[in-house]
Formats: C-alpha cells, structure tokens, sequence
C-alpha cells in the first residue's frame, strides 16, 4: 500500500511528477530536475521530508541507553545540538542512518530513513528498557520539510514567531514557533547548502510550506534534486552506500564513531579496524556527461575492483559522478579506473569528498 | 503542437524525409517524458543500421532511453550540436534538437509509420 504525505494535495498542484518511493507517494520533481537543483545552490527550495521517521525517545537514563544502541554518544551531546550516526548489527553493518537531536537532558528526537522505519521500531524496542518512552511521531501526524538554499535563513526568519533560528550553529536544533505554531527546527539537511528541516503537526506544516511557496524566490523540489544534490555531497543514501552489508568504516565514514562510548556493533567495527577494510567508498567523476548506474562494474587494469552505488549527472560540475566501493588500495584522489556500464566503458578518477566545495552549510553568517 | 509532414513510430520518434535521407529525433511527449536530458549517444557517420536496431541512447537526469532505427540504412551524420548541448532536445525537440541522419536503402519501407493526427490519436490512447 503506497501512502500519501500530508502536502500530497498540493504537490498535484504544483504539477509534481509523483513516484513511489520506499511506499510513500512523493514528488520526483516539478518545474525539472537541473532548475531545482541549481535553485537549491544558488537560492531556496523546499523539499517534502514527511515520509521520514521521527521518533521522540523520552525518560529517565535515556542518553546513557540511547548511547549503548546508537553510534551517537547521546550522553556528550548537548542539550540544542544533533549528531549523524547509525544503528549497527552486531556485525557493525548498517541497519539505518539517522540524526540524533538532543531536545532536552532527558529528551531526544531520533529522524530516521522511511524505508526503514518499521524495523527501525522493532530493533529499538527491543534494545531499550521500559524505563524510556518511545514515540512515533510520524504515526501520530507529524510530519517534515526541509527549506535548503543559501537563501534558507532569510526565507524562513519572517515566519518564525518564537525564538531565533539563525543563532543556531550546524546541527543545531531546537523548539520555535512558526506562524504561531509549534515546532522543532534543526540546521540540518542533505543538501550541502545552508538549510533548516522543520517539523510539525502535519496540519501546522501544510500552512508553513503554503507561507513558504507564497514566498517570493521560494520553489519546490524533488527527489530528482534532493539525490544530485547530495551525491555531489558525497553523502550516502541508505539502502545504495549503506547497507547491513556495509560497514561505516567500509564507507568512511570513521568521523562519526567516536571512540569514548560501546554501542551495539562496537566490537565488530574494533576488530575491522585492526585488520583493515576489504572495500572502501570512493567519489569519482568523469570527464564526460555521460551516467554510471548502481551495479556497475569499477575496473583496474582490466580486472574488477568495485562497484558503483550511486551513479548520474551531477548539474553543478556538469560531468557524470557517483560513488563506489573499491578495493582499498585504488581509493587515492586522481587514481584513474573505468566504469563498465554494459554498453560502454567511462573512464573516471578518484576525487577528494566532497565533490562539490562551494556548499554554505556550514556558514557562519547565516544572513549571508 | 504536433508537426506536420513528420512520420512518428510507437517509440516517439519522428522521422523528416528529404528524398532518402532521414532526420531522426524524438517527440515532444518523449522528450517531457525523460526530463533533463543530459546526455545523448550519437550513431558515428557511416554506420549500417537495420530497422529496430538503437540508434542512440538519451540519458536524462531520471532515466535512459534507447532511440530506436525506422528503417535499415546507414547514417549520414549525428548531430554534433546536442552532442555539445543535450538540453536542445529538451528545448527544441522537432529543430535544433534533431539526433541523427540516415540514408535508407528503400525509404517505402516507412509507409507504415503515422502522421500527425495519427500520432496525435495515438498518444491520446496511450493516455486512457
């Protein structure tokens, strides 16, 4: 059964072209795929985030429990501030990506992918004591959108009514109100752009995002743009670059394993550690336009060595680029392999992450 | 919306004879379809094709699609200019946009393909 999003009415529209993703019902674009994602860079967009899972995780000792299941350390995060991280097997393979936001000492609000929602649940549950309180927001109506654009701030500062949203840092997070309504704001985004996802009752985000649309210079965009614009970024996507088959440190992703807590998983990626990954995520780019897929073979030499995650036009280089896993000897900036597609073989070369460098999420200035 | 003294298939491509030599493309319907396209193969010039054969890929920043040959013949020249541009297709799908020539050995053999109104009631079909 595929579901709808709260703002499913007005992306019909605003004349979106619907897909079914992970089984929600969502735009994969509007006016096209390369404006919405070159007004992302340049000014603002909005993008519908609703089918994403918020979990509000709540009560007594929840950051040292959250800290034994969640790569994050809950416990040193402060109060305003969120982290990126995982949920691992015991083999440290990827069960989900998520970003954790401390809203209070005691409270935490966990936002996690859609298509692993359901088991996100169940793995919880399971691993928490009855001494938290865990609570699908999703379920019970929330919903999220997220304005991303080096414009973001000034587009979003006219309709906070409660609290300053532009003295938070990146990955700051906190509860504001906008038009009068609660909700919670985080500096987050999967853009690489200055950004804020916004979350609310869902009847308090459809009159947000109508304020928002009715916003001079403000457009929508779809899932078209939200995957060009974050594989320029080099940020994974669950289920391509991370999979429970996949370990963070396969996709180098060490940065956001902080070694001063045990999490569900640690012991695996210790002992990977020590002896070395047998794969590594690289970016690379083409010279020519050219798209490589999901599946393709990566060869050196001649023989294989990996396999492309993520593969297409990246608009704002205007060459093919995309990630890949390979063996980690071939993973140094400049090292040239070939991409075999199946029809055609593309040379490509190993980049620094990320490929795109000019991103403003982390600007200081917010007001540009 | 729908050019006149074009020949179109059930692939969505159209076909401009002049004497046998064919300039080949893609609809309107097939290019909104794709969305940006990004990228497009071009056939090199003195290439045998046979009908049914791909002529040309078009890759857009959703999807791939193959372009399919009318008839057998053998190709003149590619476009170069879309080759440099691909979003003329997206632009100007029945002009600029065109992807590639080709001299058919027996042009009679695109007899079977549509006209405009033809092609008009064939997409208003493939809608319902």
């Amino acid at each position: 059964m595929t579901q709808k999003t709260i703002l499913h009415d007005r992306h019909e529209q605003l004349g979106a072209r619907i897909v079914d993703f992970h089984g929600w019902m969502l735009p994969v674009q509007y006016e096209g795929v390369l404006a919405e994602h070159k007004h992302c860079r340049t000014g603002v967009v909005v993008f519908d985030t609703g089918h994403m899972g918020q979990f509000l995780i709540c009560g007594r000792g929840v950051a040292a429990e959250l800290g034994s299941v969640c790569t994050q350390n809950a416990q040193a995060l402060k109060v305003g501030r969120s982290r990126y991280g995982f949920l691992l097997n015991e083999q440290g393979g990827v069960l989900d990506d998520t970003i954790l936001m401390r809203l209070g000492e005691e409270e935490f609000l966990l936002v996690v992918n859609a298509g692993t929602l359901e088991s996100d649940l169940k793995w919880l549950m399971s691993h928490l004591t009855s001494a938290v309180a865990l609570r699908d927001l999703t379920a019970s109506g929330w919903a999220k959108i997220d304005l991303q654009g080096p414009r973001a701030y000034e587009t979003l500062a006219p309709l906070v009514t409660a609290g300053d949203p532009g003295a938070m840092g990146y990955f700051g997070v906190g509860r504001y109100q906008c038009l009068g309504r609660d909700c919670i704001i985080s500096r987050t985004g999967y853009t690489g752009e200055l950004g804020y996802e916004i979350m609310a009752d869902g009847e308090d985000l459809v009159a947000i995002f109508d304020k928002l649309m009715a916003t001079d210079g403000v457009k929508p965009a779809g899932l078209g743009a939200r995957d060009s614009l974050r594989m320029e970024m080099c940020y994974p996507l669950y289920g391509e670059e991370l999979t429970p088959a996949h370990t963070p440190l396969e996709a180098g992703l060490d940065v956001f394993l902080p070694s001063d807590h045990e999490f569900v998983g640690w012991e695996a990626l210790q002992a990977q550690a020590a002896q070395g990954v047998s794969r590594s995520l690289v970016a690379f780019q083409s010279a020519s336009r050219r798209k490589t897929n999901p599946g393709d073979k990566i060869l050196f030499e001649g023989n294989e060595v990996g396999v492309v995650t993520s593969g297409g036009f990246a608009p704002s280089l205007e060459v093919s680029a995309g990630l890949g896993y390979v063996a980690p000897h071939l993973t140094q900036p400049g090292r040239e392999l070939i991409v075999n597609t199946g029809r055609a073989e593309i040379p490509v070369t190993v980049c620094e992450k990320p490929l795109y460098k000019q991103g403003t999420c982390r600007r200081k200035d917010v007001r540009g | 919306m729908i050019p006149q003294g074009l020949l179109y298939t059930n692939e969505h491509e159209w076909v401009k004879l002049d004497g046998a030599v064919g300039t080949v493309g893609i609809t309107d319907h097939a290019q909104s379809a794709l969305g940006d396209i990004t990228f497009v193969e071009l056939p090199p010039a003195g290439k045998a094709l046979s009908k049914g054969d791909e002529a040309c890929v078009v890759e857009s920043c959703k999807a791939a699609a193959s372009v399919y040959t009318p008839a057998d013949g053998s190709v003149t020249e590619g476009n170069a200019a879309v080759d440099e541009d691909p979003s003329l297709v997206n632009s100007d799908p029945y002009g600029q946009g065109w992807l590639y020539k080709i001299a058919f050995t027996d042009a009679g053999a695109l007899a079977g393909l549509m006209n405009a109104e033809q092609y008009a009631q064939f997409l208003e079909e493939q809608e319902h």
